[in-house]
């Protein structure tokens, strides 16, 4: 895993936190886990697919992820329903688009695959086993983990 | 409310236009979250709303391609291609409603995705145009 691999991903969060939502977001500190793993109360997750082969997920509080909805709907939200889930997983959707953008820049081609939302901390599903990346993102509104296996 | 000054491009027909769509989408999502009324009674509604959305978004792209060319807008293919790409996505969702019916739930993933592909079209896409205008006004 590049750090420009990872860089097109933290970028590309960046950039659409800050438009969809406003929020600037700053990284804490690394960690490498073993296997990628529901941790938070809503996660979703993307493949990815090409010349780099792997996946990201994103995971977020509840009051996190209602906050974010609230945000871009301008109204209250109080449980992660459908609508939260899909507006969570359209957003993490975007973000893996757009650095999958970032990504051509350095002449990687690769496309991720339609995001999977698991609502609920399963630390049982583990979906690779090799390391992970855990980036802590701080934003106002919460923390979220973003986690890349490349 | 789901518009935010920020999304103004500074073209007043086209702001006006995406107003009333953030407008309408506002009292979809609102009606479609209204879990106090049961989905029977909220659905003829729903499903009024969101034709007067699928015709206004096809209403708007058309209005907002034909200022583009107006103006000899550069990048109008590019921008036909995302409206194009956007009305394909509207399109997916009517064909899911069609086969299996308008269900609560299929109706929340609709809404939200909607929310999302608005704000980033007209947050970001729709931003150039205002860009495009403002730097031609700076030249005459």
């Amino acid at each position: 895993m590049k750090a420009e691999h990872v860089n097109s991903f933290y970028v590309a969060a960046q950039d659409v936190f800050k438009l969809m939502l406003d929020l600037d977001v700053k990284r804490g500190e690394l960690s490498l886990v073993n296997g990628l793993a529901p941790s938070k109360d809503a996660n979703i997750m993307l493949g990815i697919v090409g010349d780099l082969e792997g996946a990201v997920s994103f995971s977020f509080p509840k009051e996190m992820a209602l906050e974010m909805v609230k945000i871009m709907a301008g109204m209250e939200m109080d449980n992660i329903d459908v609508f939260v889930s899909s507006a969570l997983g359209e957003v993490a959707n975007i973000i893996g688009g757009n650095a999958i953008t970032n990504l051509s820049n350095y002449d990687i081609k690769c496309d991720i695959t339609p995001p999977q939302i698991i609502i609920g901390k399963h630390k049982s599903i583990s979906i690779v086993s090799e390391n992970v990346l855990v980036i802590p993102m701080n934003t106002d509104i919460g923390m979220f983990d973003m986690s890349i296996f490349l | 409310m789901m518009w935010k000054e920020k999304y103004s491009i500074g073209v007043e027909t086209i702001d006006e236009q995406h107003k009333e769509l953030f407008k309408n989408l506002g009292e979809f999502i609102k009606l479609v979250q209204n879990k106090e009324i049961k989905w029977e009674d909220r659905l003829n509604k729903a499903k009024e709303t969101l034709e007067f959305l699928q015709g206004y978004v096809i209403f708007h792209f058309e209005d907002e391609e034909k200022y583009q060319e107006s103006i000899n807008y550069p990048d109008l293919e590019i921008h036909r291609e995302a409206h194009k790409n956007f009305k394909a996505g509207i399109h997916e969702y009517v064909e899911i409603f069609a086969e299996g019916g308008f269900t609560e739930d299929k109706m929340q993933e609709f809404s939200a995705k909607l929310m999302t592909w608005l704000i980033m079209h007209v947050g970001k896409m729709d931003q150039k145009i205002g860009e495009y205008v403002r730097s031609k006004g700076a030249e005459e």
